[in-house]
């Protein structure tokens, strides 16, 4: 399965500038892409228009073509979209349903809305659940668990869709510490079983460890891209907003100070 | 598996839906459909509006409020409650009718320029008995009714699963958002704001609260609706269910038949024949 | 589509028919003791509210009937409104639990989500949000929230919506900023001048002999809470006054008259509507700051029917004039891109500001 965007464009409702512009991405399957960015540079945008929420939930105005395995998606309403390319937000709570007491019905709740028979709902369930290693949180009220559960919760909603895609825009940006640790690891987990992810972060530490390709966007257009280590790496990263991952900047240290960046690893 | 109906073969997986998902409730009042529950005391609170006096209400609040509770073992936490639900218009209402009963002439009580008459006395009696017949009947189907397991059933009957939706998330909107003001109101109040002492300077204090509040939910609904929509929650036809309370023809005829007997009850009050 | 509507007609001549056959006459003789013979139960109010429902019943039992599904009423609940709902519903319970419970004034202010919703989605969704609040109020939120009266008053809150939904559509509550002198004078003429005569009204009814002379609001002698409440009202009042008028003249924003003429036409039907029930099933009495307003006109002998009209014509009014003034503010506090996706949304926005929205190889969702 490959989601390819080409010469994508993207306007909001009421908006002079195009949010997006000319964008061309292939998510191929089992590759994790990072995105990286200032704000407003159209990280978020990119995610939005990549799993179909722009323009079809959103409203605003698209150009371009999105295919998914060569099929132009154009006309397919989002609820035919949202069972192969799944959206996660920044915000854990507000990706809540408000309408579940426990865990097990939060994730559920996805599948329910597809209709699809009771034993596959639950057999989904449980098997998200344990993907993400919160098998246990299943009875807990998911109102009650801190802000990384509460993600990993939301995370598992979208994988008991089964989507060839996982779009994710900044999963840890409203996360503390520990709870930034939790989904790191899962999605680094999910990256090494295969997952074909895209990923936006400020952080880029996380997209260092998952990342296998690389684009970073400046006011709405594709400015550097390629094998993750390598963008990583660039000196132009900083002139766009966009700090080095601490590995890279402790061997830029080292080599600065005139330590062979080799026997730092030992 | 008591008391919970499977909709369709048992679980492939060897782990089913998690017992606590619609677990049943402690009594057998409890597992009554919780449509029959709120037939219940729809019917007892219009019921004792229609019947009116004195006699009426009091007979239904024993009958359909005090037995029941007692049988599903909350009757203690059902006065508590009905009490705290009703004491402010209970007293308003006794107040109201006892001192400002026009034209009532046996004066039981002079105050300055209002009076206490036997009229209002009586009048304010029956009223009384009014309010503890439908608070009651109100607290009891809340005490013996997780929201949730409303909603379900009436999904299960063919109520659009989005209206389900608004009931279930408001139930926990209420909190969530009482939550928030708490937060605003002690940040508010660290900088100095009163939100105490007099009505005026409650008026004013209650201002810069709501304000964030309101508008704070507004400003969520648009990820809301992504989050939603990314889940397939604007797919049309039937969502699937995990469980749904059981329901039998026993108590779908006790709905019909309670229905019944109401409708019977306002036609015989409105043509007189029993007034 | 004309059967539906035609359907919908006969069904609410019937039940009005009925209704007025079956209890309706113009006695306000009242008899506090005996339910059918009191006034409230005569109110064509009451009856034409609830022929209203029956009617969309009717409406929709024809669509369905017709197609097997309920387009018209469903286009209105996009899921950008099912998400504000529950919100809003919030909003009334929370609002009105507070100004019911804490602050013992003669409003309620607990229709400030069911009529945002009305004006951004619709009647259909407007009414139920009504409809939802005050069922949810009663039935299923826990102390110190729940209300006991509320339920009895769904259709009261359902009405109102409805109205608001009307509202919105109508594009009442668009902005029309920069509007020349003249226009804004004849609207502050207006504004003041309604709100000027409610405030005569209840000053009015405090003072002097009322209601045919058969009712006096005598404010002497009784408890000084009154007059405390009164001076409340009169606070309130004074800052819708001024509120709207700052909007008049600096935002010079005509929209505020149409505000103030919204809020006053559908705080007298809901007079006219709760009134009979609030008098039948209550005695005039919900544990609210209105509860003062009735006994003072009860003391000044006024029946159970005139007491609570009174009331509620006092009230309602001031309150949803009050109501319309936050949505209206709530809107102007809103994105205009975010406003524009609720399904009445394009009818809330200032038609003159310029859309950028060309077209060529830009396309929108297709679905």
């Amino acid at each position: 399965m490959t989601l390819t965007l080409q010469a994508v464009g993207y306007r909001y409702a009421g908006a002079d500038q195009p949010s997006l512009l000319e964008i061309d991405l292939e998510l191929r399957d089992g590759e994790v892409v990072g995105v990286a960015g200032a704000s407003e540079a159209g990280k978020t945008t990119l995610c939005l228009v990549a799993s179909g929420l722009a323009p079809r939930t959103v409203g605003g105005r698209i150009r371009g073509t999105i295919l998914l395995d060569g099929e132009n998606v154009d006309a397919w309403p989002m609820h035919r979209l949202s069972g192969r390319i799944a959206m996660g937000f920044q915000n854990p709570s507000t990706q809540l349903s408000q309408v579940t007491g426990t865990v097990f019905e939060e994730v559920a709740f996805g599948p329910m809305n597809f209709g699809l028979p009771h034993d596959d709902v639950v057999a989904r369930t449980w098997q998200a659940l344990h993907t993400l290693r919160i098998d246990d949180l299943a009875e807990r009220n998911p109102q009650r668990l801190s802000g990384g559960q509460q993600q990993l919760v939301a995370m598992a909603g979208l994988l008991a869709l089964r989507p060839s895609h996982l779009v994710l825009d900044e999963p840890t940006a409203q996360l503390d510490p520990a709870g930034t640790r939790l989904v790191a690891d899962a999605i680094a987990a999910l990256a090494a079983d295969g997952a074909s992810i895209l990923v936006a972060e400020q952080k880029t530490d996380l997209l260092a460890e998952v990342a296998i390709r690389m684009v970073v966007l400046a006011e709405g257009r594709v400015v550097l891209q390629g094998p993750a280590a390598d963008v990583l790496d660039d000196a132009r990263l900083i002139e766009l907003g966009v700090s080095a991952p601490s590995a890279v900047r402790l061997r830029r240290a080292a080599e600065a100070a005139g330590i062979d960046p080799e026997r730092l690893r030992d | 598996m008591a008391g919970r109906e499977r909709l369709t073969n048992p679980p492939l997986m060897n782990r089913g839906v998690p017992k606590i998902v619609g677990r049943p409730g402690p009594t057998a009042y409890h597992r009554l459909n919780p449509l029959t529950k709120a037939t219940l005391a729809t019917i007892t609170a219009v019921a004792a509006v229609v019947l009116g006096g004195l006699v009426g209400p009091v007979v239904l609040v024993l009958v359909a409020v005090i037995g029941p509770a007692t049988v599903a073992g909350v009757l203690l936490r059902l006065i508590r409650t009905a009490l705290l639900l009703s004491l402010p218009i209970a007293i308003s209402a006794f107040l109201v009718n006892l001192f400002f009963f026009p034209g009532g002439e046996q004066v039981l009580l002079r105050i300055g320029p209002i009076t206490a008459t036997a009229e209002g006395l009586a009048f304010a009696l029956e009223i009384l008995a009014r309010i503890v017949a439908i608070s009651g009947a109100v607290t009891l189907f809340y005490l013996t009714t997780p929201p949730a397991d409303l909603v379900v059933d009436l999904e299960r009957r063919g109520v659009s699963p989005r209206i389900g939706f608004v009931a279930n998330a408001s139930v926990q909107t209420v909190p969530a958002m009482v939550e928030r003001a708490m937060q605003i109101t002690a940040a508010q109040r660290a900088r100095g704001l009163d939100t105490e002492g007099s009505l005026w300077r409650r008026v004013r204090g209650i201002v810069p609260i709501v304000g964030p509040v309101i508008l704070g939910s507004i400003a969520e609904v648009e990820e809301r609706t992504m989050a939603l929509e990314a889940r397939g929650f604007a797919r049309p036809g039937r969502r699937t269910l995990l469980w749904s309370p059981p329901d039998s023809v026993f108590q779908s005829a006790l709905r019909w038949g309670l229905l019944v007997a109401l409708l019977a009850l306002i036609v015989a009050r409105v043509t007189g024949v029993w007034a | 589509m004309v059967i539906r509507w035609i359907v919908a007609l006969v069904a609410f001549l019937i039940v009005v028919f009925v209704g007025i056959a079956g209890f309706g006459n113009f006695e306000t003789g009242v008899d506090p003791d005996n339910f059918f013979d009191a006034e409230g139960a005569n109110s064509f109010a009451l009856i034409g509210a609830i022929a209203l429902v029956v009617a969309f019943v009717a409406y929709a039992a024809t669509e369905y009937a017709q197609t097997r599904a309920f387009t018209s009423i469903s286009s209105q609940f996009d899921t950008r409104t099912i998400v504000l709902m529950p919100i809003a519903i919030a909003i009334n319970i929370i609002l009105g639990a507070t100004v019911a419970n804490a602050l013992k004034i003669p409003v309620y202010l607990d229709s400030i989500g069911t009529i945002l919703v009305g004006a951004l989605a619709g009647p259909i969704p407007g009414a139920l949000t009504g409809l939802l609040s005050n069922l949810l109020w009663t039935y299923v939120l826990p102390p110190p929230f729940q209300n006991g009266p509320a339920a009895a008053f769904a259709i009261v809150a359902a009405i109102i919506g409805l109205l608001a939904g009307f509202v919105g559509r109508m594009g009442w509550l668009r902005p029309r900023p920069n509007r020349p002198i003249g226009q804004l004078g004849v609207g502050a003429v207006l504004s003041v001048g309604v709100i000027g005569a409610m405030a005569w009204l209840a000053y009015l009814g405090w003072t002097s002999p009322a209601f045919s002379g058969e009712v006096n609001f005598n404010v002497e002698g009784s408890d000084a809470i009154f007059t405390v409440l009164g001076w409340l009202v009169m606070l309130l009042v004074a800052g819708t006054i001024v509120g709207l008028l700052a909007v008049l003249f600096i935002r010079r924003d005509l929209t505020a008259a149409y505000v103030v003429v919204a809020g006053l036409g559908t705080g007298i039907i809901a007079a006219l509507i709760s009134a009979p029930i609030s008098a039948n099933v209550f005695s005039g009495v919900t544990g609210g700051g209105t509860d003062f307003l009735v006994a003072a006109l009860r003391q000044a002998g006024a029946d159970i029917g005139a007491a609570t009209l009174g009331q509620g014509l006092i009230s309602d009014p001031i309150d949803k004039i009050t109501t319309f003034f936050v949505v209206y503010l709530i809107l102007s506090a809103m994105a205009r891109r975010t406003k524009a996706r609720f399904p009445q949304g394009e009818r809330l926005i200032d038609a003159n500001e310029p859309s950028a929205d060309e077209e060529g190889e830009w396309r929108g969702a297709s679905a």
